[in-house]
Formats: structure tokens, C-alpha cells, sequence
């Protein structure tokens, strides 16, 4: 808009006397410099005598208001293109506002022109003494603003839009935080009764049960437990994503952990005579962390390696310090991952089918909810395979300090 | 003497559970459904303890206690929150309270009625 004023300073020179139009010059001299300079400009111009006859319009009045020149020179303003330009603002500009002020800039006017629809347009005037003689003229120019008035109220639409999405959005995420919070209540109640009841009768408080019913006990209660940790778990996926997942930090001894979560799972281990190999540091040093979180990511891994390693195969734990960060690596010689299944294993509910997944019990939530809370220690968790029956290697890191993030 | 427990909750399961465990155990148990039924009992029973859940239809148990507190035949009484909000702002509004403790859910089917028994002096 500022660039307005400018132009009328352009078209006020001839006036100012410069360069090779003295004032001595002829009339028509100075008329032709004028009206070169009128015909250069983009946009369209014209200029008025005092009785706001048409003295001559730049070349661009033309196309843009689609009118011939021999209905436009020497005709009153209002009456231009079958009256089209008979509009109250531009009467008001030119009869009222103008005498008084000498110049106008950025005058809107809208108005619906007959040939070429509603356009917005900004008005800038001035009013100049001739160099000979005592009449005025005035020069009106016309920037038509039309689609950048579109473009501008589109901006400021898109703009309301996206922030009420944005309102939206925050309100869907709380009301499915508090919507899983609820049901995960409402869903562990029952599951709790199930389970209790299940271990009462399985523990045989209340009188033997035959090798049958012990059985079918014993596999309620192991569903029961299963169904748990995939409500536990879903939960902490949807904690962990809606931001809600907070840590418990203090400084946690790395070694004490991952020794005793390594015992926890040589039992599992055993069970399928599978070799486990511990290769812990001694300098490995203490960290800032989570300690549930922390022992939850080593169970996680290490039981997979276990679930996905046939018999008698092997598994290993490796941890080191490596530039300000602990690295964790555990490893197995069990059955791969195909390279294309390897970014939807972090899906959550995947796993592949294998001979092993049906046998093994899992909720297929235990890697991504690992990877999740690597990454809200600040560390990053990969994993690597070369291919099926080529075992599996995840490898994680994680910062010996948090930094203090919320 | 038999030990006596009161157990309010207004889960029937979990009344019936906790129940079965602690009379196996050898206690005396009584049971309410909200928090009123549980204060008039525990006046006129007196127990040695008292297991409540946090949220009763009532009142949160946790005014249930301070009423219970406030009265002088019951305020020597020990409260056993089982509560699975184990989240910090749950343990805090446990912790504000004298005399009372909390056992997470789910509870510990082998174990339930020897934590209780520790809570008694």
C-alpha cells in the first residue's frame, strides 16, 4: 500500500520542472512526457480537468476496465462505460474530499462494475496546478486489490480455521486421556475380581480341586494376568503419546539393574536352554533416570529375546559408556526380522508370524512402549537384523544426566 | 483374641475377596458398602483395622478417615487404603492423613492378609 504514494511523486515531476522539461518547454512537449510516463505505469491512471472530464488514461485503464479510448477522452467521470462509474465514494473523493485536501491515498472503494464484476479497489488522487493557465487537473489512480483482498480474508479464514482445529485437538486428546484413565479403572475392577478369585482357587485356600480344574484355573489365571499387562500397557502407550507419562528421576545404579532384570530373565531362559551372555562394564556409571521405567525397557528387550529364540539358542546383554551416554545392547540369535517388517514392529499390536508367535505370550506392545520410554529418558533406541533366522540386535542409549525437560 | 477387621468398599468382589482372605487368616470381619454404614460400624465394633477403598459412593474415603479421626473412639484405629491410583497425587492425600497406609490393587492374593496383620500394633 505504501507504494502508492510513490508513484503519484513519479507523475507530480513534470511538474517539478527536472531534467530536460524546463518550464519554458511547450505544453504539448510536456504533455507527451506526461503521458508516456502515465502509459508506463502498470496500473491503471487517469487523469481529470477540474469539470472531472477525462483528460487521458494510461493504457492499462483500458484492459482492465475493458473500455474503448473514443468512449472515454472527454467524458465526465461518472458517465464512463454506460455510467458504470457513477459511484457514491469516488463523488464523494473527488467532489468533497479532494478540493479540500489537495491528494488522497488508499481510498477503498467496492463497487460492481457491469463488465467486470465486483472489485475492490484503492484510490489514490492528486490535484495539481498546471503549469500554464489556472486550471487543475487531477490524477486518479487505481489499484484494483480485489484478489488480494481474497487472499488476505482467505488467509485470515484458513487462519481461524486452523486455530479452532487446533482447540479441538487439545480438547480430543484430554478427553482421550481421561477417556482411557476411566476405562482403564473400569476395565481392571472386573479383571482384578478374575484374578483374585483365580489365585484363591488356584492356591486351593478353600479345599483341593482335581488336576483338571487346577488346570483350567491356571489358565484363567495366566489369561487374566496376560489381558492385565496389555491394559497396563496400553495405558502407558497412551500416557506416554498424550504427554502424561511423567518420570520418577533419581540417580539409579546401571549395573544393579541390569544384573538383576538379567537374573529375572535367565529363569524364562532356562526354561528354553538358551545361553545368556553378560557382558556389563565395570566403570559402567550410575545414571539420572527412571528406575521402573528403566528396569521395564531391559525386561521388555530381554524377554523378547528369549520369546523369539528357539531352544537352545543364544542371548546376550551388553552395556558400556560411550561419550556421556550408557549404550545397551541386547542381542539374539533367534528368528530375525524380514526387512520389511521392520518400522511396523514399532506399531504396537504387531508381530509377526512366526512358528514362535503363536507359543510365545506377548501383547506386541513391549518394543514400541521400549523404544517410547528410551526416547522420553532423551536417549534413542534402533533396531538391527539382517533378515529372518539372522537374529535380531536392539541397541539403545541412554543419557547418564536427563536434562531437565519437561 | 481374634483380630477384627472392617472392610468397606462398595465392590461386592473385592468385599468378598478381601473378606475370605483375612477370615482364612483368622480375623473377624465386618463389611459396609459406603462410608457412613463403615463409621457407624467401626464406632460400634471398634476393629483393630479398617481396609477402605478411596472411592466410596459417599464421600472419598479419605474423608471417611478424617471423620473417623475426628472421633475419639475411632481415631486409634490404623486405615488400609487398597487403591490402584498409586499416582503421586493419591499417595500425597494418603500420606496427609495419620494412621493410614495403602496397599496398591491389585492386591497380592498371598499376601494380602499378613500386610494387613503388620498394620495393627
Amino acid at each position: 500500500m505504501d507504494c502508492q504514494p510513490r508513484k503519484a511523486y513519479l507523475l507530480s515531476r513534470p511538474s517539478l520542472g527536472e531534467g530536460s522539461t524546463p518550464k519554458t518547454k511547450s505544453v504539448t512537449s510536456s504533455q507527451e512526457y506526461s503521458e508516456s510516463i502515465i502509459n508506463t505505469i502498470r496500473e491503471p491512471l487517469i487523469a481529470l480537468d477540474q469539470d472531472l472530464r477525462v483528460v487521458s488514461v494510461s493504457r492499462s485503464f483500458y484492459e482492465v476496465f475493458k473500455v474503448k479510448p473514443e468512449q472515454t477522452v472527454g467524458q465526465l467521470i461518472y458517465d464512463l462505460g454506460n455510467k458504470q462509474w457513477d459511484i457514491p465514494q469516488l463523488r464523494e473523493l473527488l467532489e468533497t474530499i479532494l478540493p479540500e485536501q489537495a491528494t488522497f491515498d488508499n481510498y477503498e472503494v467496492e463497487h460492481d462494475f457491469a463488465t467486470i464484476g465486483r472489485r475492490i479497489m484503492l484510490l489514490n488522487a492528486r490535484q495539481i496546478q498546471r503549469v500554464h493557465g489556472k486550471e487543475r487537473i487531477i490524477l486518479l489512480a487505481i489499484e484494483d486489490i480485489t484478489e488480494r483482498r481474497e487472499i488476505e480474508t482467505g488467509l485470515e479464514k484458513a487462519h481461524d480455521e486452523l486455530e479452532a482445529l487446533a482447540t479441538e485437538l487439545k480438547r480430543t486428546a484430554r478427553a482421550k486421556s481421561e477417556f482411557l484413565a476411566n476405562m482403564s479403572h473400569e476395565l481392571r475392577t472386573p479383571l482384578n475380581s478374575i484374578n483374585g478369585f483365580s489365585e484363591v482357587l488356584f492356591d486351593e485356600t478353600f479345599g483341593p480341586l482335581n488336576e483338571k480344574q487346577r488346570k483350567y484355573v491356571s489358565n484363567v489365571l495366566a489369561s487374566g494376568k496376560h489381558l492385565l499387562a496389555l491394559i497396563n500397557q496400553i495405558l502407558d502407550m497412551a500416557k506416554v503419546e498424550s504427554g502424561k507419562m511423567k518420570l520418577q528421576l533419581s540417580t539409579i545404579s546401571t549395573r544393579g539393574i541390569l544384573d538383576e532384570v538379567a537374573m529375572l530373565v535367565a529363569d524364562l531362559a532356562g526354561k528354553k536352554q538358551i545361553e545368556m551372555t553378560l557382558e556389563i562394564a565395570h566403570d559402567l556409571p550410575d545414571i539420572e533416570a527412571d528406575e521402573l521405567k528403566v528396569r521395564e525397557i531391559i525386561y521388555n528387550l530381554l524377554s523378547n529375546a528369549v520369546k523369539f529364540t528357539p531352544v537352545a539358542g543364544r542371548i546376550g546383554l551388553r552395556a558400556v559408556e560411550s561419550s556421556g551416554q550408557i549404550e545397551v545392547s541386547v542381542w539374539d540369535s533367534g528368528v530375525g526380522i524380514a526387512t520389511e517388517n521392520m518400522e511396523r514392529i514399532f506399531e504396537g499390536f504387531f508381530r509377526v508370524d512366526t512358528p514362535y508367535s503363536r507359543l510365545t505370550e506377548g501383547t506386541g506392545l513391549g518394543l514400541p512402549l521400549a523404544r517410547k520410554l528410551v526416547e522420553l529418558h532423551g536417549g534413542h533406541l534402533a533396531i538391527e537384523s539382517k533378515g529372518l533366522d539372522q537374529g535380531t540386535l536392539v541397541k539403545f542409549q541412554l543419557p547418564i544426566s536427563v536434562s531437565q525437560e519437561a | 483374641m481374634k483380630k477384627t477387621a472392617l472392610i468397606i468398599d462398595d465392590n461386592q468382589n473385592n468385599l468378598l475377596l478381601e473378606k475370605d482372605l483375612l477370615e482364612v487368616a483368622g480375623f473377624t470381619v465386618f463389611v459396609a458398602e459406603n462410608a457412613s454404614q463403615g463409621i457407624l460400624l467401626a464406632i460400634q465394633e471398634r476393629p483393630d483395622i479398617i481396609i477402605m477403598d478411596m472411592r466410596l459412593p459417599d464421600m472419598r474415603g479419605s474423608e471417611a478417615a478424617k471423620i473417623l479421626l475426628a472421633n475419639e473412639q475411632t481415631n486409634q484405629i490404623p486405615v488400609v487404603f487398597v487403591t490402584a491410583s498409586v499416582l503421586a497425587e493419591g499417595i500425597e492425600e494418603i500420606k496427609a492423613i495419620p494412621n493410614a497406609v495403602f496397599i496398591g490393587k491389585p492386591i497380592n492374593t498371598r499376601t494380602f492378609a499378613k500386610d494387613v496383620g503388620h498394620f495393627i500394633r
